[in-house]
C-alpha cells in the first residue's frame, strides 16, 4: 500500500493495482498464479491489450471496480496486483 | 425439441424462461440467481426448456457452472438459445463463439436492447447476423417485446444454421484440425479446443497422438495455448464490434450517478446502515410488532367466536379441546406473525431486484476479506433473514471452496423469518420499552458471531489460505412492482401453508402428547403427560440457561428443528394447559413459563437463534456441504455453540440484576 501515491503517467510500465481512480492502462500480462483464476479472467476479457479503466474504488479502499469492454468487473487488489499494464493516461 | 437457455450471469434468462413456460423462476439482479437447472415447456408448444445458471465460458469456474457445461456437453440438445445482454455484448460474444463450436444449432436472442439504445449503444443487426452465421432477433424480456416472435421462430425452424467461421489464426485452426479427427465424438471441435487449452477437465480425452499435436503447436507459439486461445477468440469478436457496433464513449449513466452516491467514500457506510436499519425497524422492530398485536386481537376474537360455536353444537370436551388448544392454539399463534412477514419479503424483494446487493457485497468485501469470508457471503446473509434454504443455495456463488462451506456454515445464525415471532414474542414482553432494542441487539449479536466464527475458523482451521474475489456490477434497476407482490404473496402463500400443514401436524401431535398419559388416558394433570416426561429426559440440557428445571421449555425449543415457528406454537399450546393466571400475553402469564425472566428469556431467544436451523436448512446444508458428516459437524457446532452462548448470557444476565 506504500506505493499507492505515486502517480504513473502515460506509457508506464506498472500494474493495475497502482493505478488511481479514473486511470486507462492496456493489459501487457498476466502473472496470475492461480491457473483456475487466470483462466476466469481470460473468460472475463482480460486479454493481452485489452483498455481497462479504473472506475470506483470501495470505500473501504479494498476492493476495485474496473471498467472493461463495456462492463464493470470487481476485483481485489491482490488479484490487480498482479496484472501487468502500460499506463494510457 | 429440447431447448437449452443459455447466457450470462445476470442476462435474463430466468425472466425470458418465465415468460416463455409462464412460469415463476426467481429472478434478481445479482449475478448467479439461478444455481440449478429449471425445466419448463414453452407456452403453446411440446419444446421442453431448461433454464441452466449463468456461464461466461464453457470452463467453469464456480459449482453451478459446472451445471451448465456439463449439460451442454453430454445431454442431447437440440437447439441453444443465447441470450445476450446488448449492454455487454463483447463478453458475451465470447460465450456464443464456444457455443458455436459445440456444433448444436444456436439461436439468439438479444436481450435489453432499450436500454443499450438509451446508452448509445448501436448495434447493426443485419452485420452482426451474417458475421455470426447465426439467428439474432432482439428482445426485451422485461417488456415482453419480441418474445412471441421468438417462439415462432423456434417453432418453425427458420434459423440459420451456423457455418463455423474461422476465428483462431491459421496454425491453431490447422491442428484443430487434426485433433479433431484423432478423437471424432461429438462435439469434436469444441473438444479439440478444450484439449488444446489444456483443461484438466477432459484430461482423459487425451492420446499419445493428440499430445504430440499439442507440443508441437506450443512450441511454435512459445506461450501458454489457453491463453493464445482466449486472446484470438477476444481479438476475433473485437473485429465483430468494430464492423457491428458503435458506442458512445464514456456516458455518464444513471448507475453512475446512483454510484457515486450509493459507493461514496464516506456516504456508502452510513447509508449502508441506515437501509439495514430501516429493514429491521420495519420488518423485525417497532412497526413488525405493531402488526403482530394487532392481528392478535382478532386471532383471540376467533378462538372465542370458535369456542362458542364448537360448545353450541355440542362437541365432546377432547374434540374441543383439540381445535382451540390444539391446533388453532399452535398454527393460529403463528399465523400472527404473518403482516411482519409480509414487510419482511417485500423489502427483501426490493433488496434483490434493485442491484444494491452487489454493491454490498462490492464495499463489504474488505471486512469479510478479513475474517476469511467473501463479500458474496452477504447475499446469503440478507437472503437468510428471509429463509435460510434458499441462502444456503445462493452460496454457490462464491468462488472459493473454504469461503463458501464456511458461509453455508454460518448462514443460519442470521435471525430467518420463522425464528422472527420467537423474538417478536421473547422482545415484546420481557423488554417492554426496549423491545427494539432487545431485538436489534440479536440481529448484532448474530453478525459479530459470524464474524468472530469465520475469524477463529480461519485462523485455526484454514491458516494461509487465500481467495479471490471476481464480482460484476450490474445496473442498477426499477424493481418491477409486479413482480414484488408476485415474489412477495409466493412466500407469504409458502409460510400460510406450512402453518397449515407442518405446523398444524406438529401442533395435533403435541396437543395428543400433551393430553394424555402413557396410559392413554385423557384429562390429566400436564405434568403427568407423555410430553412432560419426554421433556424432562432432556431437560438438564436447558438448565442451564434457564435457571429452573422445564420440560415446557424443553420441548419447545427441540421442536424448532421441525419449523421454527413451532417453537412459539408449542409454548402456545402447552401454556393454554396451564392455569392461566394473569392477563395480557397468554404464555409468560401461564405457569408453564412464569419462570422466565429477562436474562432467562434473552438466555432462551440466544439458543434458538443460533441452534441447529430446522430440518428444511439442515437439508440443504447437507446438499451444499457434501456429505452427511460435514452436514453433522455443522450442526453440532451450531447447537453446540448456541447451548454455550446461552448459557454465558444467562450469567451473565443473573449477574447483573444482581447488581442493579
Amino acid at each position: 500500500m506504500k506505493n499507492r501515491k505515486e502517480k504513473y503517467g502515460t506509457g508506464d510500465q506498472t500494474v493495475l493495482s497502482n493505478l488511481r481512480k479514473g486511470q486507462r492502462a492496456k493489459v501487457v500480462f498476466l502473472n496470475t498464479i492461480d491457473k483456475a483464476l487466470r483462466r476466469r479472467l481470460l473468460d472475463m476479457g482480460i486479454t493481452e491489450g485489452v483498455q481497462i479503466k479504473i472506475k470506483k474504488i470501495a470505500p473501504l479502499g479494498d476492493p476495485i471496480d474496473i471498467e472493461l469492454r463495456g462492463y464493470e468487473l470487481c476485483l481485489r487488489i491482490k488479484d490487480l496486483a498482479m496484472i501487468d499494464v502500460e499506463v494510457i493516461s | 425439441m429440447r431447448i437449452a437457455l443459455v447466457g450470462n450471469q445476470n442476462s435474463g434468462k430466468t425472466t425470458l424462461f418465465n415468460l416463455l413456460t409462464g412460469t415463476n423462476q426467481k429472478v434478481g439482479n445479482w449475478p448467479g440467481v439461478t444455481v440449478e437447472r429449471k425445466v419448463g415447456i414453452i407456452r403453446g408448444t411440446n419444446f421442453e426448456i431448461i433454464d441452466l445458471p449463468g456461464i461466461y465460458s464453457l470452463s467453469p469456474y464456480t459449482l453451478e457452472e459446472n451445471i451448465s457445461r456439463t449439460f451442454l456437453f453430454e445431454e442431447k440438445v437440440d437447439l441453444i438459445l443465447n441470450i445476450i445482454d446488448s449492454t455487454s455484448i463483447e463478453r458475451s460474444l465470447y460465450l456464443t463463439t464456444q457455443l458455436l463450436e459445440l456444433k448444436i444449432p444456436v439461436m439468439i436472442a438479444l436481450n435489453m436492447m432499450d436500454i443499450a439504445d438509451k446508452r448509445g449503444i448501436k448495434i447493426d443487426l443485419k452485420t452482426l447476423e451474417d458475421l455470426l452465421d447465426t439467428t439474432i432477433l432482439p428482445i426485451s424480456a422485461l417488456k415482453k417485446t419480441n418474445v412471441f416472435n421468438l417462439i415462432q421462430y423456434m417453432k418453425m425452424q427458420d434459423f440459420r444454421k451456423n457455418e463455423y467461421k474461422h476465428i483462431f489464426d491459421y496454425k491453431l485452426e490447422e491442428a484443430i484440425v487434426e485433433i479433431e479427427k484423432i478423437v471424432d465424438t461429438g462435439h469434436s471441435k469444441f473438444l479439440a479446443i478444450k484439449l488444446i487449452e489444456n483443461d484438466p477437465l477432459f484430461d482423459a480425452y487425451h492420446n499419445e497422438e493428440t499430445i504430440k499435436i499439442i507440443e508441437n503447436l506450443s512450441s511454435s507459439y512459445n506461450r501458454d495455448m489457453e491463453q493464445v486461445i482466449a486472446d484470438e477468440r477476444y481479438r476475433y469478436i473485437e473485429n465483430i464490434r468494430d464492423a457491428a457496433i458503435v458506442a458512445k464513449k464514456d456516458q455518464i449513466t444513471w448507475t453512475d450517478r446512483l454510484d457515486s452516491v450509493f459507493l461514496n467514500k464516506y456516504a456508502a457506510i452510513p447509508i449502508f446502515m441506515m437501509i439495514m436499519f430501516g429493514v429491521y425497524y420495519l420488518a423485525a422492530g417497532p412497526v413488525g410488532g405493531w402488526t403482530v398485536e394487532f392481528v392478535d386481537q382478532y386471532v383471540g376474537l376467533a378462538g372465542q367466536w370458535l369456542d362458542s360455536v364448537l360448545v353450541s353444537v355440542g362437541a365432546s370436551p377432547w374434540s374441543k379441546s383439540l381445535v382451540i388448544d390444539g391446533m388453532l392454539a399452535g398454527a393460529g399463534a403463528i399465523l400472527n406473525f404473518l403482516p411482519q412477514l409480509i414487510i419482511l419479503f417485500i423489502l427483501i424483494s426490493f433488496l434483490e431486484t434493485t442491484g444494491y446487493m452487489s454493491r454490498i457485497a462490492f464495499f463489504l468485501d474488505r471486512i469479510f476479506q478479513k475474517v476469511g469470508l467473501s463479500g458474496k457471503s452477504l447475499i446469503p446473509f440478507i437472503i437468510g433473514s428471509g429463509c435460510s434454504v434458499p441462502a444456503i443455495l445462493s452460496a454457490r456463488t462464491i468462488n472459493d471452496e473454504t469461503e463458501k462451506k464456511m458461509t453455508i456454515l454460518l448462514t443460519p445464525f442470521i435471525p430467518c423469518s420463522a425464528k422472527l415471532p420467537i423474538i417478536t414474542l421473547f422482545a415484546g414482553y420481557f423488554f417492554n420499552d426496549y423491545s427494539g432494542l432487545a431485538s436489534a441487539s440479536l440481529y448484532f449479536l448474530a453478525i459479530f458471531i459470524i464474524l468472530l466464527s469465520a475469524f477463529l475458523m480461519k485462523k485455526i482451521l484454514f491458516k494461509g489460505h487465500t481467495s479471490s474475489f471476481i464480482l460484476e456490477l450490474p445496473e442498477y434497476k426499477m424493481p418491477s412492482i409486479r413482480y414484488v407482490l408476485h415474489d412477495v404473496s409466493l412466500k407469504a402463500w409458502a409460510f400460510i401453508q406450512r402453518a397449515g400443514s407442518i405446523i398444524l401436524l406438529a401442533s395435533i401431535v403435541i396437543w395428543v402428547l400433551i393430553s394424555f398419559s402413557w396410559r392413554f388416558t385423557y384429562g390429566i394433570d400436564p405434568s403427568d403427560s407423555i410430553l412432560a416426561s419426554l421433556g424432562n429426559v432432556f431437560a438438564w440440557v436447558f438448565y442451564p440457561m434457564l435457571g429452573t428445571w422445564s420440560w415446557e421449555a424443553t420441548v419447545s425449543a427441540i421442536q424448532g428443528l421441525v419449523a421454527k415457528e413451532q417453537v412459539v406454537a408449542s409454548m402456545a399450546i402447552i401454556a393454554g394447559y396451564s392455569d392461566t393466571t394473569s392477563e395480557g400475553l397468554l404464555i409468560f402469564g401461564s405457569g408453564a413459563f412464569g419462570f422466565f425472566t429477562a436474562s432467562s428469556a434473552y438466555a432462551f431467544m440466544v439458543f434458538n437463534l443460533f441452534s441447529a436451523p430446522c430440518f428444511g436448512a439442515i437439508g440443504a446444508m447437507r446438499q451444499e456441504l457434501g456429505t452427511t458428516k460435514r452436514m453433522w459437524k455443522a450442526v453440532i457446532f451450531q447447537t453446540g455453540l448456541a447451548w454455550v452462548l446461552g448459557v454465558i448470557v444467562f450469567n451473565i444476565g443473573r449477574l447483573l440484576e444482581v447488581l442493579l
